[in-house]
């Protein structure tokens, strides 16, 4: 059948596994050229992911119901993988620092990893449900995926601010960027982050009035998405007001994403709500 | 919002409404108990509760309405709390934020420009007077668009933009009021409920769900909705692809509007708007009866719908339909009790007639045929708060870009004299995006060293 989404997909999934071990080598050995090497593989990851995407929609128009490859998750998880790749890319061009992707890669190979070998995550193409056939589902997914991205990066970022504690001297640890300026890009990304969510959410709520009539049902997705919000609301207004820096930011990051995380898997494993379609 | 520093307010209760401590508390409050609705389901039957949750819980559930979390008269106070708190900060704020955006920029001295962040200074090696002619416009222009006053001396510049970005954060949260707000006009002047159709029938009415109307009630819509056809298609896989209702809008008798709705693709008319939210088919069964004093009679008749056999005079129904058994469809028919003959029941399956004996007639059932009939289920809805929690997201988005990503931003140029000799000071601030802003100044300062050597003056 030559190549499909899958193998490309599935290729993707090796290339960041080896671009996060790459990143971590490059970390931990303080080798210039494993650095420059992981983020060629990362970018060949992404480049290869971006194939695999566009031939899984190409895929799904020949089977004849034809649809953007967002619509359950396998492909919401691909999906993730993707955006936190890019984010993290981005961040990686705009501080012309590496060491950072030891910590922000492993969030999409894992993603990518449990998309390709769970045997809870169906990967096949199917068409999309009446409730899903919506020009908004594009808009959702993707204003929240890029939230959720940015906010495994900050999160990323809280773990490696947590790990370069106060060490000085030449150890690996101190080799990471300055406290200062971890605490800074994490501040940025939240804030990227939060733009995204708050959109996304927003995105959600004016399908959800085109579809069900009601712009917010307190369905379990719904309101977890508003807890995730307020988390990080206080974590602004902590740094903001309280004028909270590194180590309770770099927490109160750690606690966001889990709320993310919990947003996006928990409600989909644990409670039930309109959201089901995600959890196939 | 920013900390203020001002402690002392005479008002206790706006000291206590303007905390930010409030507003952490409140949100963390809403956070925390948001949970509870996620775990325990909501909007069940009281009955439910109590077997899930065992007499102790439901108790609680009772009393802190649990089964209705979100709209339960804690939950919407904390919520109220929540409003009001951030309406009072909003208020107690602006003041500042007034004196922020007219204080005086043009007011600084070269002193204070040399304390700033960002500031460079060339000694020329001429006086002033002797320059000035040629340089004060070289200045101005360079910096592009500046303002200037004399000042200590000299001749001060100043570049300006983004001074009202301090507003962004006025939007973010009143735009928050503005949703919530959107929502409280919905639930006091909204209505919504449900209508069940089959298909070729209509109605002037819908039975409430909240809102406007107790539940349950019917609340007349002022116009006629009939669903012509209803139409569900599967995928290979089972799956559902569609579901349609085609439906028509009379009013005084006379069509008006009609539509095709889909999930995701409602009809508006008059603020009401209409959805499609679930279907039923109903089998239709047609039935011939041959009775022994020679009647025959032919009747069609959905399921689950109770009839009276004319002729005989019993009641009778379908209690159970079967679309298929091996290849032909079935139904379990129904005789009510009839002078002296028991209630009796047994299925007729098409193409096997059934003889029976009511009272002194025997009468022979034969079903000629069966088809599925539709009924769909409509989700109707009139909520005037909607546009509001429309303008309040969008508010939130741009205040969000604003207080994020506009910066205020100020560069300064002093010229003036120093020890008979002239002094150029360059000085610049922004209130965020720091590192871009430096970029641009670096700049500035690049062209200012060149011009000043270009022309021999340092």
């Amino acid at each position: 059948m030559g190549i499909t989404n899958s193998t490309l997909l599935g290729f993707s999934t090796f290339i960041y596994l080896g671009a996060a071990f790459l990143y971590l080598l490059h970390w931990v050995f303080r080798l210039k050229k494993v650095g420059v090497l992981a983020t060629g593989v990362t970018v060949l990851g992404l480049l290869v992911q971006t194939a695999g995407i566009l031939l899984r929609w190409v895929e799904s128009y020949k089977m004849g119901y034809g649809h953007a490859p967002l619509s359950n998750l396998y492909e919401s998880l691909v999906f993730f993988a993707w955006c936190t790749v890019l984010v993290y890319l981005v961040l990686e061009w705009r501080i012309k620092t590496r060491v950072v992707g030891a910590f922000a890669t492993p969030f999409a190979a894992m993603s990518m990893a449990y998309a390709s070998f769970s045997p809870r995550v169906r990967d096949s193409i199917e068409p999309l449900i009446p409730a899903l056939q919506s020009n908004w589902l594009i808009a959702h997914v993707i204003t929240c995926f890029i939230g959720y991205a940015a906010f495994a990066v900050a999160c990323g970022l809280g773990i490696m601010y947590l790990v370069r504690g106060d060490s000085k001297g030449d150890g690996i640890i101190s080799s990471l960027p300055e406290r200062r300026v971890i605490d800074s890009l994490m501040h940025q990304t939240i804030i990227f982050g939060m733009i995204w969510l708050s959109t996304g959410i927003i995105t959600g709520a004016v399908w959800a009035n085109q579809a069900w009539g009601t712009y917010w049902s307190w369905d379990p997705k719904e309101t977890w998405s508003l807890i995730t919000w307020i988390v990080y609301g206080v974590t602004l207004h902590a740094r903001f007001v309280q004028g909270w820096r590194g180590k309770k930011i770099a927490v109160l990051s750690i606690i966001g994403f889990l709320s993310v995380f919990f947003t996006y898997f928990g409600v989909n494993f644990l409670l039930s709500g309109l959201h089901s379609y995600g959890s196939q | 919002m920013k900390k203020t520093n001002q402690s002392s307010h005479g008002n206790p209760f706006v000291n206590f409404f303007s905390s930010i401590k409030l507003a952490v508390f409140l949100l963390i409050a809403l956070a925390a108990t948001s949970v509870i609705g996620t775990v325990i389901p909501q909007g069940e039957s009281f009955q439910f509760y109590l077997e899930r949750y065992g007499p102790g819980m439901y108790k609680l559930i009772r009393t802190l309405h649990l089964y209705d979390t979100y709209h339960s008269w804690w939950y919407v106070t904390l919520l109220s709390l929540f409003a009001l708190n951030l309406t009072v900060c909003i208020g107690r704020r602006l003041p500042f934020t007034l004196n922020l955006v007219r204080r005086d920029s043009l007011g600084l001295g070269p002193d204070k420009l040399r304390r700033m962040r960002i500031n460079h200074q060339w000694k020329l090696g001429k006086p002033l007077a002797e320059v000035k002619g040629e340089l004060l416009p070289l200045l101005k222009e360079v910096l592009g668009g500046a303002r200037e006053r004399e000042q200590e001396g000299g001749v001060l510049l100043l570049k300006e933009s983004g001074k009202w970005s301090y507003w962004g954060i006025y939007l973010l949260h009143a735009s928050i009021v503005i949703i919530m707000l959107g929502a409280l006009v919905g639930s006091f002047w909204g209505k919504k409920g449900n209508i069940v159709l089959m298909e070729g029938d209509s109605t002037d009415h819908f039975i409430s769900r909240g809102g406007v109307g107790k539940p349950g009630s019917r609340v007349p819509l002022g116009f006629e909705v009939k669903c012509e056809r209803f139409v569900v298609q599967f995928y290979d896989n089972g799956a559902p692809k569609e579901f349609r209702s085609d439906l028509v809008i009379y009013e005084d008798g006379k069509k008006v509007k009609e539509k095709d709705i889909r999930v995701n693709d409602p009809l508006e008319y008059k603020g009401f708007t209409f959805y499609q939210s679930s279907y039923q088919g109903i089998p239709e069964v047609l039935l011939k009866f041959v009775i022994s004093d020679g009647q025959e009679i032919n009747v069609s008749i959905p399921a689950y719908e109770q009839r009276l056999l004319k002729g005989v005079g019993v009641a009778y129904g379908i209690m159970q339909f079967m679309p298929q058994i091996h290849g032909v469809p079935a139904a379990k028919i129904w005789f009510g009790q009839f002078r002296g003959t028991p209630p009796q029941a047994f299925w007729l399956v098409k193409g096997h007639d059934r003889e029976i004996k009511i009272g002194d007639k025997i009468v022979k059932v034969s079903m000629v045929d069966a088809k599925q009939k539709y009924m769909t289920g409509l989700q109707v809805k009139k909520d005037p708060g909607v546009w509001i929690v429309w303008v309040g997201c969008l508010g939130l988005i741009l205040g969000f870009i604003v207080v994020f990503w506009i910066p205020h931003r100020r560069t300064w140029i002093w010229i003036g004299e120093e020890e008979g000799k002239g002094v150029v000071i360059l000085a610049g601030q922004a209130n965020k995006g720091k590192l871009a802003f430096e970029e641009t100044v670096k700049e500035l300062n690049l062209r200012i060293d060149t011009a000043l050597r270009e022309r021999s003056w340092v």
